[in-house]
């Protein structure tokens, strides 16, 4: 992976380097989408793929047959196994299509299933390695933007602000107009709003935070989803942040706003927001740009002032600090609760 | 490192924080000149110019006769380790018997864990868990000779692996114990990139050290923070002449290792365990952890937020460490020493250590008196032990000196900077629940002081760092101290939290109700925290 490397807009002030840098944007990175045994591959490693390229069929239940296969054929642990039309054997014949596992007493132990689901390419890239049982790894050709998680999917659909950096995306404000859109829903959602989203077509939703609790309820209704027997359309919750409510960093709303209408894919392996940006010219954040990660204050953005030691802050912890710029003045803040942001937008390697 | 610099960097870089501590030679010796340790994101390189920056704003005569120029620091040698993220071994036996001591092997040894057995998982399962794209390591093992349990699957299991083998060329394959006549079946080692390594069965013997020993090996890469610092308190522990106990909790792992002085035998006296489950919120942490964490924590919060909190503590483990924060991080460092604890058993079966050192950056928040309840409210034994904290991480660096006796001689001279005491800590055991268990009295350079013993609480007798003292222990029936009796006297030494009596249970007994169980702690914790308040 290259993370976009250098400083932003401007010489880095004094003491700045102190602060944790924040890659606001990568490029040349390999996507990991996860293979089960059983699964059907459907590409091999250096082959190039648009948007929408079948890259595999994943298998909801595999189960696990036994048989002998003709002499001669020289399987090997992991060759994909389909039974030939013309054989007489008839317990060939039986033998449903899978893939080989292993080879016990002259018979292969075979996964095989039912219930295929596409896993089709939610970005164009090349198949850099593709392994039957395991994964497959394509190197993306359009520029990623990294987040903290990444659930469900992957997806892809067109970019839409449905809520400000700070705002909250309610279940009411959504309706089948929003069908085939990735949503930008502000700091926080809820599972309800999730679940209805999927529900009407929605594609995927981009949120700062997304709290364990919610996490935890939209995983276990997609899970009845799927117990059910629904194809689920393809939908993912790209979170930026972590589990707190925060609003979105400035610099990343930048970036979504100049993708708004533009084709977005949600993967989950790195958590990533993907999109080709060709044509894209973003605006770079200020160098001395900082903003509270985690904590009380989580999310408030400044200026950066400068350093200024060792300060004692809540409980009497004594912390490496800095002052910093805020809206409504200046104040305190420690290292350790800052990030800054790397990079030049549209200007990555 | 060589003799001939005046300063050199000694240089931590973990999975959270980078530490950098400036070390000087003056009079004839290494001294400790200051130490910084900020978020790993920040570098090695901007730590190290603003430590030197700030040893030259501060003497700036003393940094230019020890060499030290910010801009040409690229002069000044360093000594270098880092911490690594655990890499996964998965874990398969043909019993569930079997398995237990393979995966505690491997827990121990460096590596996050998936396990399964033939007698829980189809081969099915057992193919997707061996074939997971994260999976760099498989562990197949069996007894030696194989229980009566495990000669039926063994042989399909070996075939099962063998084909992942096959498939996953990159994987390396241990086989332990009988499985190792199982080598046949698998492929020439030679066309793969892992190797296939023979081991000796998982157990209590000396031949399962061995296999202990080459899963650290294969775990550990020769840099690696935590090895080096097994290396540190064996060197310590010689230089000093005292046993001493390190117990690390760190972003990626947390560690154990027990070192003694060699008193002139040539078998070496350390062990060393390095466990992935004892991180300070291993990733992915399930509801085991959170309850246990729930069970340290001093702030009235529900499982939600608390597991929200764990969240973002593990994706950002330097944000909001003060107040609150500072409150989850103490608790998560409990339960994570908990974990150490647990999987290191039989490290903890000699008698209590002279010296016990906390380190890594779950404790770096807490002042020092509180980082010494906080691990005795976790290691449970009867005795007498001294608490130090490791605040610079020099442990690991200076372990991480090829030449011993340089090590030695370095670690010599820097044996009074290196350390933070924060006290000793004598837990006598088996009081009887009563209003008074007997008296203490403290002679000190300063004066006597003298105590009642209530069961159930902490006494605390202000004794400054570098003073020494005699406990005087009169009990009313008899405890255990180290050995069984009522009158000890015990030679203690001072720190930042002075001597702490602990007359709590060993093992440790709290209320079962949250509420009672928090109020508790918290009234234990804020006795030695102080601004603990604010």
């Amino acid at each position: 992976m290259t993370i976009a490397a250098g400083a932003a807009s401007g010489p880095l002030p004094a003491g700045l380097d102190l602060v944790a840098e924040r890659p606001l944007l990568a490029s040349a990175v390999d996507l990991r989408f996860t293979l089960a045994p059983g699964d059907r591959l459907l590409v091999d490693a250096g082959t190039d793929v648009s948007v929408g390229t079948p890259l595999a069929e994943r298998f909801r239940d595999t189960v696990l047959a036994e048989g002998r296969l003709p002499p001669g054929l020289g399987s090997r642990p992991g060759d994909r196994w389909a039974p030939p039309p013309d054989t007489g054997r008839r317990a060939t014949r039986n033998l449903a299509e899978g893939e080989l596992l292993f080879e016990w007493r002259d018979a292969w132990r075979i996964a095989t299933g039912e219930h295929a689901e596409p896993l089709d390419a939610p970005i164009a890239g090349i198949v850099r390695r593709a392994r039957p049982g395991v994964d497959i790894a394509l190197r993306a050709t359009g520029r990623v933007l990294l987040g903290d998680a990444a659930l469900g999917g992957p997806s892809r659909g067109r970019l839409e602000l449905a809520a400000g950096p700070g705002g909250e995306l309610r279940p009411g404000g959504l309706d089948v107009g929003l069908a085939g859109t990735v949503l930008v829903v502000g700091s926080r959602v809820d599972a309800e709003t999730l679940t209805r989203a999927r529900a009407m077509g929605v594609r995927g939703v981009v949120v700062a935070g997304l709290p364990s609790k919610e996490r935890r309820d939209y995983i276990a209704s997609e899970a009845r989803q799927r117990a059910a027997l629904h194809r689920l359309p393809p939908f993912a919750v790209f979170v930026l942040d972590g589990a707190l409510r925060r609003p979105i960093a400035s610099p990343v709303v930048r970036l979504l706003e100049a993708l708004v209408g533009r084709e977005v894919a949600i993967v989950n392996d790195p958590p990533a927001l993907v999109f080709d940006d060709a044509d894209l010219d973003l605006p770079l954040p200020p160098a001395d740009l900082v903003r509270v990660r985690s904590g009380p204050d989580a999310g408030r953005e400044g200026r950066w002032i400068g350093l200024v030691g060792l300060r004692r802050f809540g409980r009497g912890v004594q912390l490496e600090a800095a002052e910093v710029r805020f809206a409504d003045g200046p104040a305190i803040v420690p290292i350790g609760d800052l990030e800054r942001f790397a990079g030049r937008p549209g200007t990555a390697q | 490192m060589t003799r001939d610099p005046r300063a050199f960097f000694a240089l931590d870089i973990g999975g959270a924080t980078v530490s950098a501590a400036l070390i000087i030679r003056i009079a004839g010796r290494w001294r400790l000149l200051g130490s910084l340790a900020l978020p790993a994101a920040v570098g090695p390189v901007a730590v190290s110019r603003h430590l030197a920056e700030r040893a030259v704003h501060a003497d700036p005569g003393l940094a230019s006769a020890a060499g030290i120029d910010p801009s040409q620091l690229d002069r000044v040698p360093s000594v270098t380790v880092r911490s690594h993220a655990p890499r996964r071994m998965a874990v398969v036996a043909a019993s569930q018997r079997a398995l237990g001591p393979l995966a505690g092997a491997a827990a121990r040894s460096g590596w996050s864990v998936t396990a399964g057995s033939v007698e829980a998982l189809d081969p099915l399962a057992m193919s997707q868990l061996l074939l997971d794209p994260g999976v760099d390591a498989i562990l197949a093992g069996a007894g030696d000779p194989p229980g009566a349990d495990e000669r039926s699957p063994l042989p399909e299991l070996a075939a099962l692996v063998a084909a992942v083998a096959e498939r996953r060329p990159d994987l390396t394959v241990i086989l332990a114990g009988a499985m190792t006549d199982e080598l046949p079946r698998f492929p020439d080692a030679a066309g793969r990139e892992g190797e296939i390594l023979l081991g000796a069965a998982a157990g209590s013997g000396t031949d399962a050290r061995g296999l202990d020993e080459l899963l650290t090996d294969l775990a550990l890469p020769p840099d690696d923070a935590r090895r080096a610092a097994a290396i540190g308190v064996e060197t310590f522990a010689e230089v000093v002449g005292r046993r001493v106990e390190y117990v690390e909790i760190g972003y990626d792992a947390g560690m154990r290792a027990i070192a003694g002085p060699s008193l002139g035998r040539d078998e070496r006296d350390r062990r060393a365990a390095f466990v992935a489950d004892a991180a300070l919120v291993p990733p992915g942490a399930d509801d085991l952890i959170l309850d246990r964490v729930l069970g340290w924590s001093t702030l009235p919060i529900d499982r939600h937020r608390l597991r929200d909190r764990l969240r973002e503590l593990r994706s950002a483990p330097w944000a909001d460490a003060g107040g609150d924060g500072a409150m989850v991080r103490l608790a998560a460092a409990r339960a994570a020493l908990g974990r150490l604890m647990d999987a290191t058993l039989e490290l903890g079966a000699g008698p209590a250590p002279d010296l016990l050192i906390a380190a890594g950056g779950a404790w770096s928040v807490a002042p020092g008196p509180v980082i010494a309840l906080a691990v005795a409210d976790v290691v449970r034994r009867a005795g007498a032990t001294q608490y130090a904290f490791d605040h610079a991480r020099l442990l690991g660096p200076l372990g991480s000196i090829a030449d011993p006796d340089e090590r030695a001689e370095v670690i010599a001279d820097l044996a009074d900077d290196m350390l933070v005491p924060v006290g000793s800590v004598v837990t006598p055991a088996g009081l009887r629940a009563g209003r008074s268990a007997g008296r203490l009295v403290v002679h000190a350079g300063t004066g006597v002081t003298e105590l009642d013993l209530v069961p159930g609480g902490l006494e605390l007798v202000d004794l400054p760092p570098g003073q020494t003292a005699v406990a005087e222990f009169r009990f009313r029936d008899t405890v255990r101290l180290g050995t069984r009796g009522r009158h000890f006297a015990v030679d203690v030494a001072g720190g930042l939290g002075g001597l702490l009596v602990d007359l709590r249970d060993v093992p440790m007994r709290l209320p079962d109700r949250h509420e009672r169980r928090r109020e508790l702690l918290e009234a234990w914790q804020s006795s030695l925290w102080t601004g603990h308040e604010g």
